[in-house]
């Protein structure tokens, strides 16, 4: 494309003044949360790093009981889901939204700002809650109960100026599918953490079904915030970059209504056999093998849109990590419907599988497609290119590798542990051996999450230098080039 | 890639380059029309049979007193009702049970009628040697027997004789089969307990076969212990069975 604008006609020149004010408009909240949300990113990869290996190494770093594993991990798993994951979520929403619907952000700004500085210093506390013995013991819900209403509010300052966007915007048909899914996390994500909390904080006495509840939050925030985050980036990213309108709106439909609608129902089967009425952990177990309806039915509509254009995966770091990402979503799928159902479930219950399934959903779908809108978003916010093609394929490769590892290694752990725990002959063996057999595994865990460390911490580097605007000042993107591609720079970045 | 523009300041002026980003940008595209393939609408129908398997018989009857799919009937305590529900299983009765299928190890010489193959293996079935002394017996279990042998007034010599089999099992499981041979094809007698065979183990530590001479001295006596149930029971466990 000519970087010379003589050529273009006005509209298109309007156009593209009214995109670059609509950047310019929310420019400040987007970087703030990328920014902070890379870093408790780092944060939460050093931490898992060294959860391994105190699980395969107990008297690593001492005795000291803030270093122990029982609170180092629900720390690794808390600064993952709101450090980073609902933070730079609510970054790509905001941008997103605010492109689609072709509103700039009129004001409000400074409140946006107060919103993600209370979001951070409740996290830091939260955080430093869990390691000084604060943990309230309930799944990705371990940081103290004052927490929760400081990033319930935050969280509404957010989702208030999208809600309003999407209000204003000119909708036509079948053209809004990444609107959909963004605007759908704007009010599924207060839904079930206000239902999650206060039924678990403040309804005494819960008894087992509390766990329960706790097993539907953690799949709902999966299934109904970061699944709609990522599948509303990759529906933006994927056109925009391969220059191919979405295959089918029809099919789009089809997944985003059955997303919406089963979504919601689906974690207690986690409790399959245990001391809940019977038909929750069914009507659980139904709904998980049910989801790969939405699953199948987005994958086909990417592999679609892709076809053809698979080339393009080589070079525009936004679509080889949102294709990655787009990727992963039928592997969490099928893998959420191994941990549901009676049959494959009953082994895999309660082991290191589980850990797997929220893992390749939160980093291996989730963060994947935000990375690709972070590389996508933020030349276009800080005005300048990204600096080494280098440094994006080492933060491609060691994270793909790393999160590979640990999904794979987890599963199979699982399967071993679950098989080795129900297997009738060893009913006389001892439970430790069982525990300690998963050792080869956690170790692979701890070396990938050092994998992935390392591309982090490059990454954050990356990411502060681009924000603070000592990015490459060129006007052509960066693109990660393949040795023998020598044609011109096509506008895919 | 291209060479960096001239211009490093970060207040440049040069609109082109500040915007070429969002220039350079392809666009947005009203999405396809494609209908909803027939297979999708198809493999959904699969899924949901799938899925439905894990409703039916699972939900319980949908009841909020039922946590076991299985049994959403409110079947009837299965224990026999003339015993006291706080005292465990038969102690006789479960050994019994897991011998049986630990004797899988056995039964490949001895076979399954425990009367083993004449001239090759000796039978188990009224066998002095099974039903005398639990000494012999568990020490020739524990550690293999080799050597010419007289079992029912029949000689025998296998070649290699019996391998330490039972050295290989848990102590429970060792003693769990010798109960189950003591009282299967019409043999009666004591039940060997888990106990017995690890005062056995702790006293001998022997790592070859024995000889029929060498267990001469055990041939009559009994591992002392309590004895919890089954044939010649010693323990108060039996109070618990009224």
């Amino acid at each position: 494309m000519q970087t010379n604008s003589s050529s273009a006609d006005s509209d298109l020149q309007a156009d593209n003044l009214r995109r670059a004010a609509i950047d310019k408009s929310v420019k400040g909240p987007v970087l703030f949360l990328f920014l902070n949300g890379a870093f408790w990113l780092m944060a939460s990869t050093i931490l898992g790093v060294l959860a391994a290996v105190k699980l395969f190494a107990p008297s690593f770093l001492g005795d000291c009981p803030v270093l122990q594993f029982g609170r180092l991990q629900p720390t690794h798993l808390n600064a993952l889901v709101y450090g980073w994951g609902i933070q730079a979520g609510l970054g790509v929403m905001l941008w997103l939204m605010a492109r689609r619907s072709g509103q700039e952000l009129k004001s409000g700004k400074s409140l946006l700002y107060v919103a993600g500085v209370f979001w951070n210093i409740a996290i830091t506390l939260g955080l430093l809650s869990i390691l000084f013995g604060g943990n309230t013991s309930m799944q990705w819900l371990e940081m103290p109960r004052w927490v929760w209403p400081i990033l319930l509010v935050s969280f509404l300052t957010f989702a208030w100026p999208m809600v309003n966007m999407f209000a204003r915007a000119f909708r036509p048909e079948g053209f809004m599918v990444s609107s959909w899914y963004v605007l759908g996390a704007c009010f599924w994500f207060p839904w079930i953490f206000i239902t999650a909390n206060v039924c678990l904080h403040c309804i005494p006495s819960l008894g087992a079904l509390g766990a329960g509840i706790n097993a539907w939050y953690v799949h709902g925030l999966i299934l109904l915030f970061f699944t709609p985050v990522a599948l509303g980036s990759a529906y933006y990213f994927i056109p925009k970059i391969t220059g191919q309108p979405i295959a089918s709106a029809e099919l789009a439909k089809l997944g985003f209504w059955a997303l919406a609608i089963l979504g919601g129902w689906t974690g207690m089967q986690a409790y399959m056999g245990g001391p809940l009425p019977a038909w929750m952990p069914s009507v659980g177990a139904l709904t998980g093998t049910l989801l790969l309806i939405p699953v199948g039915v987005v994958g086909l509509n990417h592999h679609l849109t892709t076809l053809g254009k698979h080339n393009l995966v080589a070079t525009s770091p936004t679509l080889r990590f949102t294709f990655l990402g787009a990727l992963f979503y039928p592997i969490s799928g099928l893998i959420l419907v191994l941990l549901s159902n009676y049959t494959t479930g009953a082994t895999l219950q309660f082991t290191h599988a589980s850990y797997g399934f929220q893992i390749v959903a939160v980093y291996g779908f989730f963060s994947m497609s935000v990375f690709g809108a972070i590389y996508y978003i933020v030349p276009r916010l800080s005005g300048c290119e990204w600096l080494s093609v280098r440094l994006i394929r080492n933060h491609f490769w060691f994270s793909t590798y790393g999160i590979a590892t640990i999904v794979v290694t987890s599963l199979v752990a699982g399967v071993q542990q679950g098989g080795d725990l129900n297997a009738p002959e060893m009913w006389d063996q001892d439970f430790m051996q069982l525990a300690l057999n998963a050792r080869p595994y956690i170790i692979a865990r701890a070396l990938a999450w050092t994998l992935i460390t390392w591309s982090n911490i490059w990454f954050l580097i990356h990411l502060m230098l681009m924000v603070a605007g000592l990015g490459r000042r060129s006007s052509a993107p960066t693109l990660l080039h393949s040795a023998h591609d020598d044609t011109p720079h096509a506008a895919h970045a | 890639m291209s060479a960096p523009s001239q211009s490093f300041q970060p207040d440049s002026t040069d609109l082109d380059r500040l915007h070429a980003a969002v220039k350079r940008e392809k666009q947005d595209m009203q999405a396809g029309r494609e209908p909803v393939p027939m297979l999708v609408i198809f493999l959904g129908m699969i899924v949901a049979i799938i899925g439905g398997g894990q409703l039916g018989v699972m939900a319980g009857g949908w009841s909020f007193n039922t946590s076991n799919p299985f049994n959403f009937a409110a079947a009837p305590d299965p224990r026999p009702a003339d015993k006291n529900p706080n005292a465990g299983s038969d102690p006789f009765q479960t050994a019994m049970k897991k011998g049986a299928s630990g004797y899988a190890v056995c039964g490949g010489c001895h076979q399954g009628n425990g009367m083993g193959i004449p001239g090759q293996f000796p039978p188990l079935a009224g066998s002095e040697w099974v039903l005398g002394g639990t000494e012999r017996l568990i020490r020739v279990t524990q550690h293999g027997l080799t050597g010419a042998i007289t079992v029912k007034g029949q000689g025998y010599n296998t070649p290699g004789g019996m391998m330490p089999f039972g050295a290989a099992m848990s102590a429970g499981d060792l003693a769990n089969v010798l109960t189950y041979i003591r009282n299967t094809w019409g043999n009666e007698a004591t039940m060997v307990t888990k106990e017995m065979v690890e005062k056995v183990r702790s006293e001998e530590k022997r790592a070859t076969q024995w000889t029929e001479a060498d267990l001469a001295p055990f041939k009559d006596k009994n591992v002392p212990g309590e004895i919890p149930a089954g044939p010649g029971a010693t323990a108060a466990a039996a109070p618990a069975a009224k």
